[in-house]
């Protein structure tokens, strides 16, 4: 690259540097240097320096920790579930073709709903006595009554049911994503295989999977981002209750910073989860991109 | 000569108020709740006429309230003029709010409600002004307990008078007494009472027993010591939690009830009395335009057949937790000499908030006025909870809301989960609040 | 058609059916009146069909100045986030440098910050810019959201023109800046397009920036609707009608766009 290009690829960078130092990096600069502080929410200026204390603290707690796993969990929950379910429908759309435009089309439309309305409206689908979920199941003969399922009152299953709205605003993502993918897949490739005597799992197993692998890293790239610091869809829900057994990470934070006004101990958290989120990025990065790079493909 | 004097006096009174206004009418801005901002809008009114100034209310969610504001602290004082705050965030703005004792007058001081003033009172000095009160009051239907075969059904089994409950017994025996699965179905379709297990709601609903059974506060004593486990605690959380757990005379899953739900569940008519705050049944009665008996949640013939009685008693009398709003005055205002003056007028008007669909005032007079009125019945309820002896509000302690996020809504979960008993759920409380630094 | 093909076909509408169920639900309550949207036992179908809830909209003037707002500030913020979106990604995808490898790493890591812990000192900013309470604050806001998605799909769309085109531009007399101008963008106006629906979507449904940095003027339509949900009562009828109101522009909007959003999402996700 000429020295004149570098200097207009610099240049061409600038106003979106300039952007994201100013309001992003800025920011994100107070949140480190408050996580070395004692601050107050309200008292800013009231400053103690303590080190790592505020980190020991978190790496030490048991909220933080159980707030952790429960984001681990989330992810794993909103990522397996879109997954399977937005892999399946794309099957299905690849399988009609043209003829699922319509489908698509109406596929897309929790996409366009705002993740609060969301969070309530399943909140009030699920909830019990008024909950129309229940009723139904209780009217198929699934439930003896309404209230054998608490989807948001019990510890065990609430963190699953926090997380479909999650997943019914998403999937449609996942799926077109991935119905786009198989579109792209060489109709010739498959053909080929066909005459090679390749059954249709063989198809699937040897030539789809492996052909779709990047598409499918990216999709789960992204949603694991975004599931892993979902935060005001929950919160609608329970506020993270009961008894915490649907609080994340995010949650913790807000809690800790807003509620409770502990400006130097939230800060650490975020910090953490930003670098585990990074940690878990490069993880991820390696494990899934390069061996497909270095393998060719399988 | 007379008519010279009279001239004078009516000039005087058409300039008055105008001459009692700052120099310069400014915009006051104002950070109200959604939910209450009509009981200030009409006075609100006025004050513009007479004093010049203009008023911006500023409509938040709940939340909000203390998140606006806090943020507005942190970062250089807050522009808002008047902020009319629940009482639970009063310790944490104590100490960025201009003082009001000026206000407080003893005339002033005998109009409101004693734990309501108690509750604004920081450092030995008023820093909010009570703007309406409100507090838990026992809500049932009235078609049951007046119905005569009902009457002498209760009668026969209890050996007394079926009546509004005044009494932890009398509670318990009705709640008992009405859950039934009427239509024959092997369901319960009625239920006795609920209990909450979701915030907001968990959170407070119990603390009204503790109080009735004796104890001198909720949770932290006046002094900050732990009292959770004292024996009025103890007795106090068994007698919520026996209804779920041993009794089964509420609707299942109350992890998943918060006063809305409850509330509604009243007035759906699942269940047959209900511990709720005392506007609702006021409110109940508008329709969505403001309108009178529009009843928009229940419909107009379940209106009548709501009735509200004073909360119960316990072995101390009648307690409550009051849920009061106060205005205050951030010291960053750059308008305080008008704050002021809209704090002291929002006072003076405080009845005006009585005649909005709320229905809320937060001085004795403005509630006695309207008492016994016409779609006021529940006023006489609500003044004998806020008179109550055990009436007293929450802790004034800064990080309240950190102890009422990490250690009493998850205790009161824990016991209605009903595997874990009010003693150990109290004990486990003891030492959540000794690790927060409490003793 | 095969039998096989039609089991397929059912099975779909079946699938679709049920995943429309919770939005097609929340349009049925709010035609309900009042006092059955939260009636115990529920009911699917409206008992009277009624404008009740609508009649928020027409008398709370709020209402329809919040989706003014929402709208305002989705515009603002996708002009913004693509308009520096673009060259960044042109520098990305027709250069490929370190300097472009760094920067598409970094738009990465913004997109993992939690928002709520930054969402304090950017308040303060703002402040300190004197702009809380404006569409301005709200649309910066919701450019550090999008920006990075932008600049990402962007350089997926760019990486497929051929940089021939700049250069016989370049040939023809253009300065740089006017090939990517006049040569560059029309090509890609297709893409650009997709992104910048992306970018609206992501502010017009964004709560939680727009909840601490707005509070009379520039509030937006999630925040009064989140509104109805409140001390004092819940208005489920409202925020229901208000809900569906809301979305429905999109939706309809989307209709018309599907082809070019989903060929807008594959793009970013392949070439990303």
């Amino acid at each position: 690259m000429s020295r004149s290009d570098r200097r207009y690829v610099l240049l061409l960078l600038a106003p979106a540097t300039v952007f994201l130092a100013v309001f992003v990096a800025w920011p994100l600069l107070n949140l480190f240097r408050d996580s070395f502080y004692e601050v107050g929410l309200m008292t800013p200026g009231e400053r103690s320096f303590v080190g790592l204390e505020n980190f020991q603290r978190a790496l030490t707690s048991s909220r933080v920790g159980g707030a952790a796993l429960r984001t681990l969990a989330y992810t794993g929950i909103v990522l397996t579930a879109e997954f399977t379910l937005g892999f399946g429908v794309a099957l299905l759309f690849n399988s009609l073709g043209r003829r699922s435009e319509l489908l698509r089309t109406i596929f897309l439309f929790p996409l366009m709903i705002p993740p609060i309305v969301a969070g309530l409206l399943w909140r009030f689908l699920l909830i019990d006595n008024f909950g129309i979920v229940n009723h139904i199941l209780r009217q198929l003969g699934l439930l003896a009554s309404t209230s054998d399922i608490a989807w948001l009152g019990d510890r065990d299953i609430v963190l699953f049911s926090v997380a479909l709205p999650d997943i019914w605003l998403t999937t449609s993502f996942v799926t077109l994503v991935l119905y786009t993918g198989l579109q792209n897949i060489p109709a010739s490739l498959l053909e080929a295989a066909r005459i090679d005597g390749a059954g249709a799992l063989q198809l699937f197993r040897y030539v789809t999977l492996p052909l779709l692998r990047p598409v499918i890293a990216v999709v789960l790239f992204i949603r694991g981002i975004d599931a892993a610091r979902a935060f005001d869809i929950i919160w609608v829900q329970t506020e993270g209750g009961p008894r915490f057994a649907s609080e994340v990470l995010s949650m913790h934070i807000y809690r800790n910073m807003i509620r409770y006004g502990d400006v130097g101990f939230a800060s650490a958290i975020a910090v953490l989860f930003l670098l585990a989120m990074l940690a878990l990025s490069l993880l991820a990065f390696f494990s899934i991109w390069r061996p497909q790079a270095l393998r060719g493909d399988a | 000569m007379k008519s010279v004097l009279l001239l004078l006096i009516v000039l005087l009174l058409v300039t008055g108020p105008a001459a009692l206004a700052q120099d310069e009418p400014v915009t006051l801005r104002v950070l109200v709740e959604g939910g209450g901002i009509s009981l200030q809008l009409a006075a609100a009114e006025l004050f513009e006429e007479q004093t010049g100034h203009t008023v911006e209310f500023v409509e938040v969610p709940y939340p909000s309230v203390f998140e606006q504001l806090a943020a507005e602290m942190a970062t250089g004082g807050s522009a808002f003029d008047v902020a009319t705050i629940d009482v639970v965030w009063i310790p944490a703005f104590a100490d960025f709010a201009e003082p009001l004792d000026a206000l407080v007058t003893d005339e002033v001081a005998a109009d409101i409600f004693p734990a309501l003033l108690a509750d604004g009172l920081w450092n030995g000095s008023y820093v909010g002004m009570p703007t309406w009160a409100n507090a838990e009051v026992i809500y049932y239907r009235k078609d049951l307990w007046e119905d005569p075969d009902e009457q002498a059904a209760f009668m026969a089994e209890y050996g007394y008078e079926l009546a509004p409950p005044t009494t932890w017994q009398e509670f318990t025996d009705m709640a008992v007494f009405f859950t039934r699965d009427s239509d024959g179905d092997g369901a319960i379709d009625l239920y006795g009472t609920d209990v909450k297990g979701a915030p907001p709601g968990a959170d407070v609903e119990w603390m009204v027993h503790v109080l009735q059974a004796g104890s001198p506060g909720v949770v932290l004593g006046a002094d900050g010591s732990i009292i959770v486990d004292n024996d009025a605690h103890l007795a106090g959380l068994e007698f919520y939690v026996s209804h779920h757990c041993d009794l089964g005379i509420t609707p299942a899953n109350p992890l998943e009830i918060g006063w809305a739900e409850g509330e509604n569940l009243f007035f759906q008519g699942v269940t047959a009395m209900t511990r709720f705050w005392g506007h609702a049944y006021r409110l109940q009665q508008f329709d969505l335009s403001g309108g009178l008996v529009g009843a928009p949640y229940i419909g107009p013939e379940a209106v009548a057949n709501v009735g509200v009685a004073p909360m119960i008693a316990g072995e101390a009398g009648i307690g409550s937790i009051p849920g009061p709003w106060f205005n205050i005055v951030p010291k960053s205002s750059e308008n305080k000499e008008a704050a002021m003056a809209f704090v002291q007028f929002m006072y003076d008007q405080n009845v005006l908030g009585v005649q909005e669909p709320l229905g809320l005032s937060a001085r004795i007079s403005a509630f006695e006025q309207f008492a016994g009125e016409e779609n006021y019945e529940s006023l006489t309820a609500l003044i004998a909870t806020l008179n109550g002896p055990q009436t007293i509000g929450r802790p004034l302690v800064p990080n309240w809301q950190q102890v009422n996020d990490e250690v009493v809504v998850p205790m009161v979960q824990d016991a209605l989960g009903c595997e874990v008993s009010p003693a150990d759920a109290l004990a486990w409380a003891r030492g959540e609040l000794e690790a927060m630094g409490f003793e | 058609m095969n039998p096989g093909r039609l089991l397929v076909l059912a099975l779909v509408a079946f699938v679709m059916l049920l995943y429309i169920s919770p939005y097609g639900y929340m349009m049925l309550t709010s035609f309900k009146p009042a006092e059955d949207a939260l009636a115990i036992p529920p009911h699917i179908l409206p008992r009277q069909f009624s404008l009740d809830s609508y009649s928020r909209f027409a008398k709370d003037a709020e209402v329809p100045r919040s989706f003014l707002n929402s709208f305002i500030v989705a515009m603002m913020s996708t002009t913004l986030a693509v308009s520096l979106a673009l060259p960044a990604a042109w520098a990305i995808s027709r250069y490929g440098s370190w300097p472009g490898r760094f920067f598409l790493l970094v738009a990465l890591v913004t997109r993992m910050i939690p928002y709520i812990a930054i969402a304090i000192p950017f308040f303060a900013l703002m402040r300190s810019f004197r702009l809380t309470d404006t569409w301005l604050a709200v649309a910066l806001a919701h450019v550090t959201i999008s920006l990075p998605l932008a600049i990402w799909l962007l350089a997926g769309f760019l990486e497929a023109i051929p940089s021939e085109l700049e250069d016989a531009a370049r040939v023809d007399g253009c300065s740089r800046a006017a090939a990517l101008l006049r040569v560059i963008v029309p090509v890609a106006a297709g893409g650009i397009v997709v992104t910048a629906i992306f970018c609206f979507l992501a502010s017009w449904n964004e709560f939680l920036y727009a909840l601490l940095l707005t509070s009379v003027e520039a509030k937006t339509a999630p925040i009064v609707i989140a509104q109805f949900k409140s001390q004092y009562s819940l208005d489920w009828g409202s925020m229901t009608a208000v809900g569906t109101l809301y979305s429905l522009p999109v939706i309809i909007f989307s209709l018309f766009m599907q082809r070019r959003i989903v060929a807008g999402m594959t793009m970013g996700a392949v070439k990303g």
